[in-house]
């Protein structure tokens, strides 16, 4: 137990090969009490249908990475999108970008979209510089520098007007050695600091089955975390150091565990998947924030996808989020 | 109290209560306001008229406000006594006395103007007068309720020292003055409301925290355990873990010689947790989870795996803090 909690320490992460059969077991230990009810099963997300990698060689016609099946040549077409900081030609990949490409289904092999050394910051404001700010997204990840080029600057202080320690922020942009250069926020900041947010409202009754909200993306840590979704209330009982920051306006998130089984659903495409809890949202709680990508969602940030599962479900890494509905647990609730 | 007429009894034992109450209403809010800092870890979680100030204003005067409060509410306390303990005595400061009833009438007065220009401002915000307890958007009953306490100051001016009401009728009277006068004041606080549903409310299962220690106690409590107890081959856990309503903790066990573990599903709830139980073999392939190498008696096994869990987990997180804070490149640096 002490081990296992130990390992745990910053989720799936780190975790060893040990503590990932040990996660792995749960779902079989938890049906031997409470039986799943029919329905798919966790598997690879990444299916053929979206790529991410890193590039090998790109010439107008042929993009070759290397990803984790080895080295795989795609076709490019002339209707083939590239997002490199900005829409752009196929040609503005190089060798050595790191991509995620999506597939066009038929015919196979052929490149659909391309995002080029996409990167995305989202957490408190540490430190201010003329250039930038320093950024800590959470207990267990390294801070964040962020540059923010004189062109998006006034782009990102009207959508985030207090670049300031202690605020938060969030943004997409190109990521190069060592940080990342800020292009587009991805949402509008709280007028609060992180510390300051307002305090959740007592939940009157038993939160629904399913929940809807705002989908995100990040930047995997790793090869575990590349599979699952970060979740925003893990049990602090039991769960890893990523625990979310104190105190939010948005409606309280039911407790799971690293594990747990969630299905998420993308309510702008109707693309769903089952994704296991791989580590707490750290950040997600605090930014109460819609998202309009189809229609206005509730507030609240329900799931923080890993960019190339966001992409398998319909998302626009460049748009920041989706519409989404997470649903969880086959075992019925309000039974205490 | 020596008025002949009823009425003009009431009135003097009316404007007798005054700074008491007014004093209790003013340390009140002083205590619910810290008490919100105090959970919200900041005494920058803002709430109230300091939302009409600009950024960098709103911490010193919540805390201006705040300590204001608790010293005028003392202030009203401390003068209020008398120079000797017989009824009639005059007040050992009363030029104090005055200053104190005068100011909290002034605090009132730009009370009730401040939540008049914050409603016409900031219609979504609550006032924040008793803390947590005042979110709801400020409505006519809050502002009504600093007019009303700033006519009760301004009638205490000239009321006297404290003194205890002559028993019997007076005493039952005074007493009624002070029941009705708190009513009157509740129905005036949409706090009171708001205090009331805490007092009864309950988490649903799926958002209550409850700590694992009370799980793991009421688990082996039960029948369940007592049914598997003899076949569980470790005292401590080897994994647990929680979903919504349930918290699922489970046991190496030894069932006809193959390894396997004991799953227990104990529900999240303070009294009488329901709990289920299954045996679920181990893979082939994989060996059984080592038991601890010393099992401790089963009381100090509880805590000391606990204690030793969260010594463990205290211990990393000060180790990841460490070294992420450390081991972070300077801004200027990075760039």
């Amino acid at each position: 137990m002490v081990a296992q909690r130990d390992d745990l320490a910053c989720c799936v992460r780190c975790a060893g090969a040990a503590t990932a059969d040990r996660l792995a077991r749960r779902s079989l230990l938890k049906a031997g009490v409470h039986p799943p009810a029919a329905g798919p099963s966790p598997g690879s997300v990444l299916t053929g249908t979206v790529l991410a990698g890193t590039v090998l060689d790109t010439s107008p016609q042929v993009i070759t990475l290397y990803c984790g099946s080895g080295e795989t040549r795609l076709a490019l077409t002339p209707e083939t999108s590239v997002w490199k900081g900005r829409r752009a030609d196929p040609t503005a990949v190089e060798a050595g970008d790191s991509v995620v490409i999506r597939l066009l289904p038929r015919p196979r092999g052929v490149a659909d979209r391309i995002w080029a050394n996409a990167g995305r910051v989202t957490g408190v404001i540490v430190e201010r510089d003329p250039d930038g700010v320093l950024v800590d997204e959470g207990r267990t990840t390294s801070r964040q520098a962020v540059v923010i080029p004189g062109r998006a600057a006034s782009r990102l202080q009207v959508r985030f007007p207090r670049l300031e320690p202690g605020y938060l922020i969030d943004v997409i942009g190109l990521r190069t050695r060592g940080y990342l250069e800020a292009l587009i926020p991805a949402t509008s900041q709280p007028i609060y600091r992180a510390g300051e947010a307002p305090a959740p409202a007592p939940a009157r009754s038993h939160v629904p089955a399913s929940i809807a909200g705002s989908a995100t993306w990040h930047e995997p840590a790793g090869p575990a975390d590349a599979e699952g979704v970060r979740y925003p209330a893990l049990d602090p009982e039991s769960a890893c150091l990523e625990q979310p920051l104190n105190g939010s306006a948005c409606p309280r998130l039911p407790y799971l565990s690293v594990g747990s089984l969630l299905r998420v659903r993308n309510e702008c495409t109707g693309i769903s998947r089952v994704l296991p809890v791989s580590g707490c949202a750290a950040m997600a709680q605090v930014f109460c924030d819609r998202c309009v990508t189809c229609g206005t969602s509730p507030r609240g940030r329900i799931a923080d996808l890993p960019m190339a599962t966001f992409v398998v479900m319909g998302g626009e890494l460049d748009q920041g989020c989706f519409n989404a509905t997470v649903s969880m647990g086959q075992v019925a609730m309000g039974q205490a | 109290m020596t008025t002949p007429g009823l009425t003009a009894t009431v009135l003097a034992d009316l404007r007798d209560l005054q700074p008491p109450v007014i004093a209790g209403m003013l340390m009140g809010g002083c205590a619910a306001k810290l008490s919100r800092v105090l959970r919200a870890g900041s005494l920058d979680a803002g709430l109230g008229p300091t939302e009409l100030f600009p950024l960098r204003l709103r911490r010193p005067l919540a805390m201006l406000m705040c300590a204001f409060e608790l010293c005028l509410g003392l202030a009203l306390v401390v003068t209020l006594f008398p120079v000797g303990t017989r009824q009639g005595v005059p007040l050992f400061a009363p030029r104090a006395a005055t200053g104190a009833r005068v100011a909290a009438a002034a605090f009132f007065l730009v009370a009730a103007s401040a939540l008049i220009e914050l409603r016409a401002r900031r219609p979504a915000v609550g006032c924040g007068c008793f803390g947590d307890l005042s979110t709801r958007p400020v409505g006519l009953r809050s502002i009504a309720r600093s007019a009303v306490l700033t006519v009760a100051a301004l009638t205490s001016i000239d009321s006297p020292a404290f003194y205890l009401p002559p028993r019997g009728r007076g005493a039952v009277l005074f007493l009624g003055i002070l029941c009705a006068e708190i009513a009157a004041i509740a129905v005036m606080s949409p706090e009171v409301g708001e205090a009331l549903v805490r007092l009864g409310y309950s988490d649903p299962c799926e958002l209550r925290r409850l700590p694992a220690e009370r799980t793991l106690a009421a688990l082996r409590r039960s029948r369940q355990w007592r049914r598997h107890a003899g076949a569980i081959t470790a005292d401590l856990p080897v994994d647990m873990w929680r979903e919504l309503c349930w918290r699922y903790v489970a046991f190496p066990y030894r069932s006809a010689g193959a390894g396997a573990e004991v799953v227990f599903a104990v529900q999240v709830k303070r009294r009488r947790p329901a709990i289920q139980s299954a045996v679920v073999p181990l893979p082939a392939a994989a060996p059984a989870e080592p038991a601890p190498d010393v099992a401790p008696a089963r009381g100090a096994g509880r805590h000391g795996a606990l204690g030793a869990a969260h010594g463990a987990l205290g211990s990393g997180r000060h180790g990841v803090l460490g070294a992420g804070r450390h081991g972070a490149m300077p801004l200027s640096k990075a760039l």
